[in-house]
């Protein structure tokens, strides 16, 4: 479904301060995996996730989405093949806009829009009822405006929004970060309920070890722009946090010691 | 008491019907100045240019015999262009949107000398839109009052069906999350370049309306039109609010009324038309700064604007 080849970016390319981003990763996603990315700060992470939605643009390597080429794509035509919850709730809703009003900016991502009217009452009613699906009582507040949503609500639409008309990729970036260890669970919860009820593709960046033990498909654990570690199928059963920590110790480790010798 | 306020009052009667006719033909600025302002958080000081521009194009289009519909029609268009240029120069080049608006604007001074080929123009004993309407009186304020009148609503009305189709919550969307928008598969650039340039085209509608109401072009027509734009609008959305589209869009109309009628009284009452600019100005300030001067203590809140 989503296919990364030799994709690498450099920032301050032949400078002293010359930073590999992406060095010549390789990642294939099949139709409904669910792949976590873990890594220390700076280690691609962020990266991967922009070179893919088209905010960042690659040097070399190629992107592509169920067969099609993306590489070149913007982010805005990229858009009717994925959708990305950020990790700000602020920065996935229009604050100013009510709720049903950024369901139907979701609803009508990729599609040709029309001089018809926007928010009819049968979008309304399909709106409600993705909305109920949370269990946040989001379905009576279609006219409140998204500022006056907690963080957690407004994160929770977000995710609504992005799975809303079944992308073929679903990028989640730390999107529980930010919340409290409550909220977190409600949203990560409606996470992994949409992401099956839809038979989404999901790649999900996450600095919850927790979480890349409890849910997923595969881990795959990113250090200076490269992919170091891939667990994946009855490894990935047994695996423990314990074990995913001493192995971001022993990985980072390994690099710092790299880069003494070098 | 009596002897003093009557003359006043007997003198503002007299400028209603000009001031109204005036009003509503500014009002079209005011919309201008809105629209990027607040539907795309793109403040832009392009109408203090493109009115002025609409106004010379139209004139040197029905001094040479053009039909004055037509004439208004192109005026829009080469209003809509500045716009678009505009929105253009900051969206490739990374310039703040209130600069990108200074270099058009100042940059449309030269453009408006060389159309004209002076710095004004007579039109007066052309065919004018009201002629075509009235033509045994076309200086009639009626005739101007009822025409611009109908006018603002239809588009009003236009405006405010276009914001609730897919197509009008795009332009919402982008400026209340541009970055969220892109992801939401809008081409931001796009949608900012067609907006920017619409609001451009209704000030340079004014214009055209206005040079055939005072029978003249003249290259300084606009100084100063924003400061009273702003000003209009500040009014208007105090008057009307601004959490519906419709009142946002309903707030440069009504704002545009009271305060050219405000204006009216001040000089009515006796204020030196020098001292107007100051006062326009001082009042702008004080209403800008109302939200924080009431919030004792704490240092306001930075505006969200698209650098």
């Amino acid at each position: 479904m989503l296919s990364v080849s030799n994709a690498t970016k450099i920032f301050f390319a032949g400078m002293p301060d010359e930073k590999k981003a992406l060095a010549d990763v390789n990642l294939v996603l099949r139709k409904c995996e669910f792949c976590i990315v873990i890594g220390s700060n700076g280690a691609g992470k962020s990266s991967l996730l922009n070179a893919i939605a088209g905010k960042l643009l690659l040097d070399t390597g190629k992107i592509a989405i169920a067969k099609k080429d993306v590489t070149h794509l913007s982010v805005h035509k990229r858009a009717q093949h994925l959708a990305r919850v950020f990790q700000d709730p602020l920065a996935g809703t229009a604050a100013s806009m009510t709720v049903a009003e950024n369901l139907l900016l979701a609803d009508l991502r990729g599609k040709r829009k029309h001089f018809s009217p926007g928010l009819t009452k049968k979008r309304r009613r399909q709106y409600e009822e993705k909305l109920s699906i949370l269990g946040l009582g989001l379905e009576e507040r279609l006219n409140t405006p998204v500022e006056l949503l907690s963080g957690g609500q407004r994160q929770s639409l977000a995710l609504i929004m992005a799975v809303s008309n079944s992308p073929q990729i679903l990028l989640l970036d730390e999107h529980t970060a930010a919340l409290d260890p409550l909220t977190a669970d409600i949203v990560m919860n409606a996470t992994i309920r949409t992401v099956e009820r839809f038979g989404l593709t999901t790649l999900m960046v996450t600095h919850n070890m927790q979480h890349a033990v409890d849910y997923g498909t595969r881990i795959v654990m990113m250090s200076s722009g490269k992919i170091k570690l891939e667990i994946a199928g009855e490894q990935k059963t047994g695996i423990t946090v314990g074990d995913l920590v001493s192995q971001f110790s022993v990985k980072n480790d390994k690099v710092l010691l790299q880069e003494c010798r070098v | 008491m009596f002897d003093i306020i009557l003359p006043i009052l007997e003198s503002y009667f007299a400028l209603i019907p000009v001031t109204l006719a005036q009003s509503l033909i500014l009002s079209f600025v005011v919309l201008g100045i809105m629209l990027p302002f607040r539907i795309l958080s793109f403040p832009d000081l392009t109408s203090e240019g493109a009115y002025p521009f609409g106004g010379c194009v139209c004139a040197v289009l029905i001094s040479n015999g053009m039909d004055p519909v037509v004439a208004i029609i192109v005026a829009m268009g080469c209003g809509f262009i500045a716009g678009c240029s505009t929105a253009f120069i900051h969206l490739r080049f990374g310039i703040n949107t209130l600069l990108a608006g200074i270099l058009i604007l100042t940059m449309l001074y030269s453009i408006n000398l060389r159309i004209m080929g002076r710095s004004n123009m007579s039109i007066l004993g052309s065919e004018s839109i009201y002629s075509l309407i009235n033509p045994l009186n076309p200086n009639s304020y009626g005739v101007k009052i009822g025409l611009v009148g109908i006018a603002v609503i239809v588009i009003l009305v236009v405006l405010k069906l276009f914001f609730s189709t897919e197509h009008g919550i795009t332009f919402r969307a982008v400026g209340a999350n541009a970055e969220m928008s892109e992801a939401q598969g809008i081409n931001v650039w796009r949608i900012t370049i067609i907006g920017v340039g619409a609001a451009s085209a209704f000030s340079a509608l004014a214009g055209a309306l206005m040079i055939q109401s005072q029978g003249f072009a003249d290259v300084n027509m606009g100084f100063g039109i924003l400061i009273n734009g702003l000003a209009s609008l500040i009014i208007g959305e105090a008057i009307t609010g601004r959490n519906t589209v419709w009142k946002q869009l309903l707030a440069p109309f009504l704002g545009a009324l009271t305060y050219y009628q405000l204006v009216s009284l001040c000089l009515a009452a006796g204020l030196p038309p020098p001292d107007l600019k100051f006062a326009t100005g001082f009042f702008v300030l004080l209403m800008l700064a109302l939200p924080s001067l009431k919030r004792k203590g704490m240092l306001p809140e930075r505006v969200k604007i698209r650098e």
